[in-house]
């Protein structure tokens, strides 16, 4: 059998369930590997961010099409440079873009619940960043009127804080 | 601090002391932690990261423990390299755009990098096996500044760090070993096969894709969601002692099937090092590996551990420079180097206490 991405031989076989539907993977060992699989042989070292690249590619490859439209509304990274960089904006990102990221934290992790040490609540943090990203995006335009509003406000925040 | 003063002393966790230190060379954990309200440093303006650095400071004072503050964006690259050789920096801030930094101790135990790839990255490290003391240490550390800072935390996914590689505990839990046995008897990499297998992480000396210094490897955790920290440093704890068991019995293999021709390996490598004229750095952590070997082994007696593990890190390219007081070509560092290590090896010169 032959790889499903290139020419060569396939050697690994995988089934995975996809969205409910099962998925049969036939890939030879080099794409295996840059689609994330970990292999049995894999050399130590292998450097963690091309590691984590693959298993973005891998993971949400299929979900691009909607996936593509989305960003970030407290800092605007969008979803696609995520899959670029492998580094995500802000906190927020978590959130907005949970339907990615989960199944990416299954496959880096083996889980997607936290366990261990918890931090205190606090629960202004997401208005903040976007107010921090309306005071870029003022400053970017040269409102500074509505620059030195934001930044009052968010003076205002921190002696609360 | 002044920079210049860290050239007279060596980290705590160099000193050689602590359980199994003769494999261990130290134990580490570091957290990775984020500002709530700041986008992550990879996406932060200069004047975020100025922000980040100054509730930082503002921070550091709730700390117990004294920490010097320095701005690693004001420091020479020179001066960049020697804390990257000191393992008190990363590479990757040293290279770094923008205001950055780094709080460390007097010990130099204690690291706390600031708009790193995360807001925050806080090191302890201490020599020897000891990875419930250090956990304990830095959780402290961190309770300590989370009085004053907001971390940005969800419930369901724990700290949230700008990879997703992190999230979670947040936390790296690692030792690192001296394997030279493991490396010589040609088994090291059937020990990295089984430990990629139970996903732990093995690198070398400067962290992720550095050779293998001198055989020094780090070992650490890689999963960092779904496990606690308690539970990791666990699994730590239950590994480690296999692997040392796997190094002791290759060094007594070498030692009975080979003595003869270990001793020599190892008088020879000591003999270079007192006598060398000029030497790379990459044959002075060969022959340092094996003199380390010997000493534990008993063929060598009148030399410390701690001096050797000193060596490791005050033959690297910036120390010597530091030394020296001036910007040395590769050929004038190999004279530097030698002369350097004759001084230390030949002279009976005490180790650094500091």
């Amino acid at each position: 059998m032959t790889c499903q991405r290139c020419e060569n031989e396939a050697s690994v076989h995988l089934t995975e369930r996809v969205d409910g539907r099962r998925q049969e993977f036939h890939l030879c060992s080099a794409c295996a590997r840059q689609a994330g699989l970990v292999l049995p042989d894999s050399p130590p070292n292998l450097a963690l961010d091309s590691v984590v690249k693959g298993l973005i590619l891998a993971n949400v490859g299929e979900l691009a099409g909607e996936l593509a439209e989305l960003s970030c509304p407290d800092c605007g990274t969008k979803f696609m440079e995520f899959r670029g960089s492998g580094r995500l904006g802000c906190p927020s990102d978590y959130e907005g873009f949970a339907q990615g990221l989960l199944p990416l934290l299954q496959r880096i992790h083996g889980a997607t619940r936290h366990v261990g040490k918890v931090a205190r609540k606090r629960p202004e943090a997401g208005k903040r960043l976007r107010l921090r990203t309306l005071l870029r995006d003022a400053i970017a335009r040269e409102d500074y009127e509505e620059a030195a509003r934001l930044r009052d406000r968010l003076r205002a925040g921190d002696s609360h804080a | 601090m002044n920079l210049d003063d860290l050239t007279q002393t060596s980290g705590e966790w160099l000193r050689g002391t602590g359980p199994e230190s003769d494999i261990v060379m130290c134990s580490r954990v570091r957290l990775a932690r984020n500002m709530a309200d700041f986008p992550f440093t990879n996406r932060a303006s200069r004047s975020e990261k100025s922000e980040i650095e100054a509730h930082f400071k503002s921070a550091l004072g709730g700390v117990t423990m004294g920490l010097s503050y320095m701005e690693v964006s004001d420091l020479p690259s020179l001066d960049r390299q020697f804390l990257v050789e000191r393992q008190v920096i990363s590479r990757e801030l040293a290279g770094g755009e923008g205001p950055r930094g780094v709080a460390i101790s007097r010990q130099e135990n204690v690291a706390i990098m600031v708009n790193e790839e995360d807001h925050l990255r806080i090191q302890y490290m201490m020599s020897g096996f000891r990875l419930h003391d250090v956990w304990e240490e830095i959780n402290q550390i961190d309770d300590q500044l989370e009085e004053t800072l907001a971390y940005a935390f969800n419930s369901q996914l724990g700290y949230l760090t700008a990879c997703p590689t992190n999230v979670g505990t947040g936390i790296r839990v690692g030792v690192l070993l001296h394997l030279p046995g493991l490396v010589q008897t040609k088994q090291i990499d059937k020990v990295f096969r089984a430990l990629q297998k139970i996903n732990l992480a093995v690198r070398g000396l400067y962290g992720e894709g550095s050779q293998a210094y001198g055989d020094f490897y780090q070992i650490s955790n890689q999963q960092t969601l779904g496990k606690s920290e308690l539970e990791l440093i666990r699994i730590l704890s239950d590994v480690v002692p296999q692997v040392l068991q796997y190094e002791r019995t290759a060094r007594q293999a070498l030692v009975t099937e080979r003595r003869q021709h270990l001793h020599d390996q190892v008088s020879r490598a000591y003999g270079v090092l007192k006598t060398a004229q000029t030497i790379s750095s990459e044959e002075t952590m060969l022959l340092l590996s094996s003199v380390r070997m010997g000493i534990n082994l008993g063929l060598i007696d009148d030399l410390s551990i701690a001096t050797v593990n000193e060596l490791f890190i005050q033959t690297q390219p910036a120390y010597l420079q530091k030394l020296r007081g001036n910007e040395l070509g590769v050929e004038e560092r190999n004279v530097a180097r030698a002369s350097y290590l004759r001084s230390r090896l030949t002279n009976g010169k005490p180790t650094t206490e500091e």
